[in-house]
């Protein structure tokens, strides 16, 4: 019994109690304790004071943590659910949600039809602007060509509204001219080089004006290298009196010349474009002697 | 939530029906040991959700290995104790833990103290808290060092430079004083 005294004395039961001894000494103090029964015991108040001492000081963990202990275990404690007791205050909800949606659906659904409306009276009220527009397109597109020929009939009228004014202007002249006893009407006549040929020339001798008569012209249009010049022979010596063209719409009547004081004759000959110094005898189309 | 109804049984029934692989047994023993296994872990981890995590997997450890508790060898309690003890002993030593200790805030220490402060003006507690106090001061720091910090007893003598049959001695006198105390 000194054995087991010394043996418990020795506080390798409170070290095995405590978890402190390796596999070979506690195989020793399970033997110890099979053997003696007061070993057995003496481990046993050691465990229960530990086990006091531990209890004593417990600290309770938190609420939900047993759920989730035994969760991971795989099972759950029946006695106290607390998620059914939740879960019809889960369904409730959705359930008011469902009853809030058709009570809201009127009001949507009308305001859906009223914006339907709105919608399909905004496309047509666009197919009609773009129709509308489309008119007013091709409307404009008229008026301007109306515009454009109106103002190509202003211009024409314009054009022989002032031809006329010239023409009317230049005859006055001529009836003047005829009228007045300084004016000379010069009849110039056809040559060989064309006998058909003819033309007038005015001459106001004291005023040295010099005109030659469109309308009293029967030459020959000439080409764009040459002009028509007309010559006054003065002393028997051809005179430049400026050159001129015969064209089908010409505007003037009356051409005014260079000027000259005296003269015997006038006479065109066909010149190279821009006149010469002196005539082209076989180019002379009229000639004419001042009457006296 | 006050409805909750404690599961008491016997060891022998406990033992019988945790063997038996009956979930019962964990409910009991939860109902019965979590605050006491808790405040083992706790003394070792102070904080609280890394304490919770370690009484869970105390459980799952308790569950997982049941063929092994032979009561032949002890009590279920002491079984379960070392159990939790030593996780919370490997979790101290751990590195990841050492490293997260570094950046521990001042709030789970207070945390962790107030807790404590709720234990001590527990009624039952209060006599123990003075009888552990006055112990001799050498004999609860061995039994404190060995218990709560995870010291074997021959780290114990090292570290305290004693005798390892002193510090043997020292931790039987301090359990000695805590049976005198509870019987």
């Amino acid at each position: 019994m000194e054995e087991v005294k010394a043996y418990i004395e020795s506080g390798i039961l409170e070290l095995y109690v405590l978890g402190q001894l390796n596999a070979q000494e506690q195989i020793e103090v399970e033997a110890m304790a099979s053997k003696y029964p007061e070993i057995k015991r003496e481990i046993e108040a050691i465990e229960i004071a530990m086990e006091q001492y531990a209890v004593q000081n417990a600290i309770q963990p938190s609420v939900n943590l047993e759920n989730k202990i035994l969760e991971k275990i795989g099972t759950s404690k029946t006695t106290e659910k607390p998620e059914p007791i939740i879960e019809p205050v889960k369904i409730i909800e959705p359930a008011k949600e469902a009853v809030i949606v058709p009570l809201n659906t009127a009001p949507y659904e009308s305001k859906i039809k009223s914006l339907r409306i709105a919608l399909v009276a905004c496309i047509a009220l666009l197919a009609v602007s773009i129709v509308a527009l489309y008119s007013a397109h091709n409307q404009l597109g008229v008026a301007k060509d109306q515009i454009a020929s109106l103002s190509l009939n202003n211009e024409k009228f314009t054009s022989t509204v002032n031809f006329m004014k010239q023409s009317n202007a230049d005859l006055q002249k001529i009836i003047d001219m005829n009228n007045d006893p300084d004016w000379k009407a010069v009849k110039l006549a056809g040559t060989d080089m064309d006998p058909k040929a003819k033309m007038t020339v005015y001459w106001h001798a004291k005023g040295k004006h010099v005109m030659v008569d469109n309308s009293k012209m029967d030459l020959p249009a000439n080409d764009q290298q040459h002009q028509y010049q007309l010559w006054a022979i003065v002393n028997g010596k051809p005179v430049d009196l400026g050159v001129f063209d015969v064209k089908s719409d010409s505007t003037h009547i009356l051409l005014a010349m260079k000027e000259i004081g005296s003269a015997a004759a006038f006479a065109v000959t066909l010149e190279k474009k821009g006149g010469s110094v002196s005539p082209t005898m076989n180019q002379m189309i009229v000639i004419g002697n001042v009457s006296i | 939530m006050g409805t909750t109804k404690k599961i008491s049984l016997s060891e022998e029934e406990l033992v019988s029906k945790l063997k038996n692989r009956d979930t019962i047994a964990v409910q009991a023993l939860y109902d019965m040991y979590s605050g006491a296994l808790l405040g083992v872990i706790s003394r070792i981890i102070q904080q609280t959700e890394v304490a919770e995590d370690l009484l869970q997997e105390t459980f799952i450890k308790i569950w997982n290995s049941a063929d092994s508790y032979d009561s032949s060898k002890g009590r279920l309690f002491t079984w379960m104790m070392n159990i939790a003890r030593n996780l919370a002993i490997d979790k101290l030593r751990s590195k990841d833990f050492k490293n997260s200790g570094k950046n521990q805030d001042i709030e789970n220490n207070v945390d962790f103290i107030d807790a404590q402060k709720e234990v001590t003006f527990n009624a039952d507690i209060l006599g123990i808290k003075d009888m552990v106090t006055a112990l001799k001061p050498e004999f609860n720091n061995v039994l404190d060092m060995v218990y709560f910090k995870g010291y074997t007893h021959v780290e114990t003598a090292e570290e305290l430079n004693l005798p390892l049959g002193t510090v043997k001695t020292r931790i039987r006198m301090a359990i000695m004083e805590l049976r005198k105390h509870f019987n």
